[in-house]
């Protein structure tokens, strides 16, 4: 139990120091980076819960695809994150009040906490075919209509994405593979008898 | 352990939801079909699109079940009243993809895109109609944001347009973080996602359900456009293609009227002294920014965007009466409220004059003497709106106002009056605009579509029709029947 | 707080002997995989050689046996230069990074019967995860070198990676489907019948058709896989990330000595990791082809020249194969390797439900 607790302690102040990172880094490379961090620790974290495949999950949702993703368009960007912001302090006050409110608001949630019976079941409980096994039980019987719903929403974001973004341009030369690789030589190749001295 | 479902109860739940289901295989369907068709058959596959949202809207009230009925274990409920809703709502869509498909024709924009995304945000309406628990409201809501986000942005190289929808999804997402925070706190203190289920574990004392409650509300108040969560509202009517707005107007709001009574009413039903207070701040606010904000706009769609917030005012005045009574007149203000703002919203777009749309007040000046016609209805329209005595906006007022005096909320009642006085200004305004001033050029013709709705929603707006508003009180009161006090 | 007792999934073992030998376990993989390492090197430069017919390597030692270790002293002696722009931390992070997540898979990879250092049960899932890190130190490094060549070659690699992972990942499903687990080693026993067993050959056993017909789903995943593999550690003939007549050596061009080395040696850690995947996926792990082996030493051993095979055909490939232009491995990923996996997953998955009645 100590060598858990051990973990558990180091990754929790990791998560939270590079959390606080995210927001505090100068650089928005380092604040992707520091994200990175942030999902994988937190992965450590299910780890310890014994939620191994959410764990494996969320490293390779987050960290493998979403945030590579997040990392690309950060590094394209040519912000001046300096100039953006300046003014900043001008938002103080009211940020501040706002961000005490909410810290006043936590402490009186976290006050008032009291565990529900059944808000949450030790993973322990799922036996031999462990948290993968158990979750895709759930996901496809009682939760199915949930889980085509999140089919739906992607779906919705997937042609959004496309709305937006595609543009048939004009004038665009396309590789046509099916014509390039059904071409015979008859069409692309001319056999002349040239005659000595006397060109085409 | 939970309970597990089997084949049959999938299937069984999936004949109870049939418009929904009918409506996800169709968008599939139609996804596929516009990628072979391609944008030429655009116009084509409005018009099919249109036809089955009428199916689907048909189907709906035809199959509605007598009684209240859960579908897959409870995260559904499907009863007369979602399924009048939902038979509204996609009427609502029919329009919506009609319109446009009209409007863009008119500058060559079709797209196969534009009905696929109504589809899909009414999919998502009908969901949140039906949610009976956290997630399953939380996806419907989502899937209806993110096509409605496309949808403002849909004239992509037009800037106003991109920047409604840049300005909505950023607000919205914040919107939709408050709302999950929220219903993270209100499972965690209760244990459970089921409407039944947190209304049974709902503890008044519970500080932490009550934080979780009050985000919950605010992130449905930004979704239904209520003050102070409606910044994004008069950009978004604005910029957003005209048909985009008509929808957003209407459609959006049956579905988040109906979601915010039923979380009011259900889950928290036992918790109305705790959250009175939230939804009358909210509903006064809504009435004073809508009424005062309309006054200086001279953007008819602006405008409408204003008009649309002190509406949303008073229906949530009714909703904070936390009664049977409140969900009724709610659900009757909503009533007939929707088919004004339609008819609105088909004037707006029948108003074309060179090839240009206007939308501005302006733009209005003389048309009683060029085009009667459109004069009146937009008169009555207007004074149906402004709640004048005969016309049936009036009664959708009355019964707001019997509802919040009836539980003893005077205050309330009092600025929403005092709203109405304010409101009645901006409207008159536009009339007097119209009857008064000096006629400029004549308008083009408007096309059938557009007038036969602009007709239509006059009609219904008609103190004759007043004959129609038993059975309609008959039917909201049986429905609001079904929500649990 | 909530009173949950922690489920390690990583059963902790106790005492001092414990720790002893998990750590003994780990060294002896590390020094099995570099020796594997510093062979294979040579083994690759050989089969290139021999296949454009030179000599390759043949001065350090026997037939330049020595040869990879003389390199290994020739960049650890050198001074490590760092460009005046590049951003220092992240620079020297990604090499790092990149050799530690190589070693990282490897906890999980069973080389014979029994021999596994963390006998997971998500294991494959695992791999996948930490397979799909192995982009960072890519992007890190291009984009700390602060110059073009390398930014280039580092998005070009980011894109390639991730657009491939979901291909592997829809192909390692076929898999998991097929068997029914996703523990490495569970993996390996449903294919100890012998060749006909293999996922790669199922399509041998005659005697049942649904058998054949799965059989062939999978050797079609069974080329994905391998092709997939290829672009996955940027490989020839998708080796476009340090594609040598484009971008100089691409995300590596600034780096030079041990930052260097250790990206050499975790790129091709990771491939010699592909072929064991690919090993024990689809050709049986340590079982022969006439049967099952239960022997660790005899299985580690036909595990091995296993690996050895498969990699003699990546080296083929490097030698003949010439390279792909962009787009065209963009399409290949994306509208042939994604839609046929896809539908593979969906063939299995009926032969799952319907084929053998229901798992």
């Amino acid at each position: 139990m100590a060598i858990t607790a051990v973990a558990f302690y180091t990754l929790a102040t990791i998560t939270i120091v590079s959390a606080f990172l995210v927001i505090a880094a100068r650089n928005p490379v380092h604040s992707v980076l520091f994200l990175i961090l942030t999902f994988f620790t937190t992965a450590g974290l299910f780890v310890l819960m014994g939620a191994e495949f959410l764990a494996m999950l969320l490293v390779v949702v987050y960290v493998g695809a979403v945030a590579v993703l997040f990392l690309f368009v950060v590094m394209m960007l040519d912000i001046d994150f300096a100039e953006l912001k300046r003014g900043f302090l001008s938002y103080l006050p009211l940020g501040g009040l706002i961000g005490v409110i909410l810290v006043a608001q936590f402490l009186l949630v976290g006050s008032a906490w009291v565990s529900p019976e059944n808000a949450a079941r030790s993973p322990a409980e799922f036996g031999e075919g462990g948290t993968a096994e158990a979750l895709g039980r759930i996901l496809y019987t009682e939760y199915v209509l949930v889980f085509q719903l999140s089919g739906m929403v992607l779906f919705t974001a997937m042609i959004g994405a496309i709305v937006l973004t595609l543009r048939q341009r004009e004038g665009v030369k396309r590789q046509n593979v099916a014509t390039q690789v059904g071409r015979r030589r008859t069409e692309a190749v001319v056999l002349k008898d040239v005659k000595p001295g006397e060109g085409i | 352990m939970n309970p597990e479902i089997s084949a049959e109860m999938v299937v069984a739940s999936l004949r109870l939801m049939a418009p929904e289901t009918f409506l996800a295989v169709y968008a599939l369907f139609l996804a596929v079909l516009g990628a072979f068709v391609g944008d030429r058959g655009a116009r084509a596959l409005s018009t099919l699109t249109a036809l089955v949202l009428v199916v689907a809207a048909v189907g709906s009230v035809i199959y509605a079940p007598l009684e209240r009925t859960e579908a897959f274990n409870g995260a559904i409920v499907v009863d007369p009243l979602t399924a009048w809703a939902k038979g509204g709502l996609l009427l609502l869509a029919a329009f919506a993809v009609q319109m446009a498909s009209v409007v863009f024709a008119r500058d060559g924009s079709a797209r196969f895109e534009y009905p696929l995304l109504v589809t899909l945000a009414a999919l998502g309406m009908c969901i949140m109609i039906g949610a009976n628990d956290l997630i399953t409201m939380y996806l419907g809501i989502e899937l209806n944001a993110l096509a409605a986000y496309v949808l403002a942005a849909f004239r992509r190289d037009d800037s106003r347009s991109s920047e409604a929808g840049l300005k909505y999804f950023v607000l919205s997402a914040i919107s939709s973080g408050l709302l999950l925070y929220g219903a993270s706190l209100v499972y965690g203190f209760t244990g459970a996602v089921r409407f039944a289920d947190i209304a049974a574990a709902a503890d008044p004392d519970n500080v932490g359900l009550i934080f979780g409650l009050v985000f919950v509300l605010c992130g449905l108040a930004f979704k239904i456009s209520a003050a102070p969560f409606h910044m994004w509202a008069p950009d978004v009517y604005e910029g957003a293609p005209a048909p985009v707005t008509a929808f957003f107007a209407t459609a959006s709001k049956i579905a988040g009227v109906i979601l915010m009574a039923r979380i009011l009413m259900e889950p928290f039903g036992d918790l109305h002294d705790r959250w009175v207070q939230v939804i009358s701040v909210i509903a006064g606010v809504s009435m004073i920014v809508g009424s005062l904000g309309a006054l200086v706009q001279t953007n008819l769609r602006r405008l409408m965007a204003y008009s649309s917030i002190a509406n949303i005012g008073y229906v949530l005045m009714a909703l904070a009466a936390g009664s049977q009574l409140g969900v009724q007149a709610a659900l009757l203000y909503l009533a007939l409220y929707l088919p004004v703002t339609l008819a609105m919203f088909a004037g707006i777009l029948a108003l074309r004059r060179q090839g240009e749309d206007l939308e501005r007040i302006g733009d209005l000046s003389g048309l009683a003497r060029n085009h009667p016609f459109m004069a009146t209805c937009f008169t009555m329209l207007l004074f149906s709106l402004a709640g004048v005595p005969p016309l049936v906006g009036f009664f959708g007022k009355l019964a707001a106002f019997q509802a919040t005096l009836d539980a003893g909320l005077v205050v309330l009642a009092i600025v929403g009056a005092l709203a109405t006085v304010v409101s009645a200004a901006y409207y008159l305004r536009i009339i007097k605009v119209m009857w008064f001033d000096e006629p400029v050029a004549r308008m083009e013709p408007a096309g059938p579509t557009l007038a036969v709705t602009l007709a239509a929603g006059t009609v219904l707006s008609f103190p004759v029709l007043v004959v129609l508003l038993g059975p309609l009180e008959t039917a909201v009161r049986a429905m609001s029947a079904l929500y649990g006090p | 707080m909530v009173g949950y007792d922690f489920v390690p999934f990583v059963e902790w073992g106790t005492g001092v002997e414990w720790t002893l030998m998990k750590v003994g376990q780990i060294l002896a993989i590390v020094v099995m995989l570099l020796l594997t390492l510093a062979y294979i090197l040579l083994f690759d430069r050989k089969v290139w050689a021999a296949v454009q017919m030179r000599k390759g390597p043949n001065v350090v030692g026997p037939f330049g046996t020595l040869q990879s270790f003389a390199d290994f002293f020739k960049f650890v002696l050198k001074e490590i230069v760092i460009p005046a722009g590049a951003n220092k931390t992240v620079f020297l992070l990604a090499p790092l990074l990149t050799f530690t997540l190589a070693f990282a898979a490897w906890a999980v990879v069973p080389i014979a019967p029994g021999w596994v250092i963390s006998d997971l049960n998500v294991g494959i899932l695992y791999l996948f995860a930490i397979s799909s890190l192995g982009v960072y130190g890519i992007i890190m490094g291009g984009w700390a070198s602060n110059s073009k060549y390398p930014f280039l070659g580092s998005l070009r690699s980011a894109a390639q990676m991730v657009s491939y992972e979901v291909s592997i990942g829809l192909v390692i499903i076929t898999v998991l489907l097929v068997v029914g687990s996703m523990n490495l080693g569970a993996i390996v026993d449903a294919q100890s019948g012998g060749l006909h067993t293999w996922h790669a050959f199922k399509f041998l056993n005659v005697t049942e058709p649904a058998t054949v017909a799965v059989g062939v789903v999978l050797f079609v995943m069974f080329v994905v896989f391998f092709v997939s593999a290829l672009a996955e550690t940027n490989r020839p003939p998708f080796d476009l990330p340090e594609a040598e007549s484009e971008l100089v050596a691409g995300y590596q061009v600034e780096y030079s000595s041990t930052p260097y080395l250790l990206f050499m040696i975790g790129e091709y850690l990771n491939i010699v990791l592909m072929c064991a995947l690919i090993t024990l996926l689809f050709l049986g792990g340590w079982h022969l082809p006439w049967g099952a082996v239960n022997d660790p030493w005899l299985g580690f051993l036909v595990f091995y020249v296993k690996l050895w095979l498969v990699f003699f055909v990546f080296a083929m490939v490097k030698a003949i194969v010439p390279r792909f232009r962009y787009d065209q491995l963009m399409r290949i990923g994306w509208k042939i390797f994604l839609p046929t996996s896809l539908v593979a997953v969906v063939l299995v998955a009926a032969y799952v439900v319907f084929g053998r009645g229901a798992a």
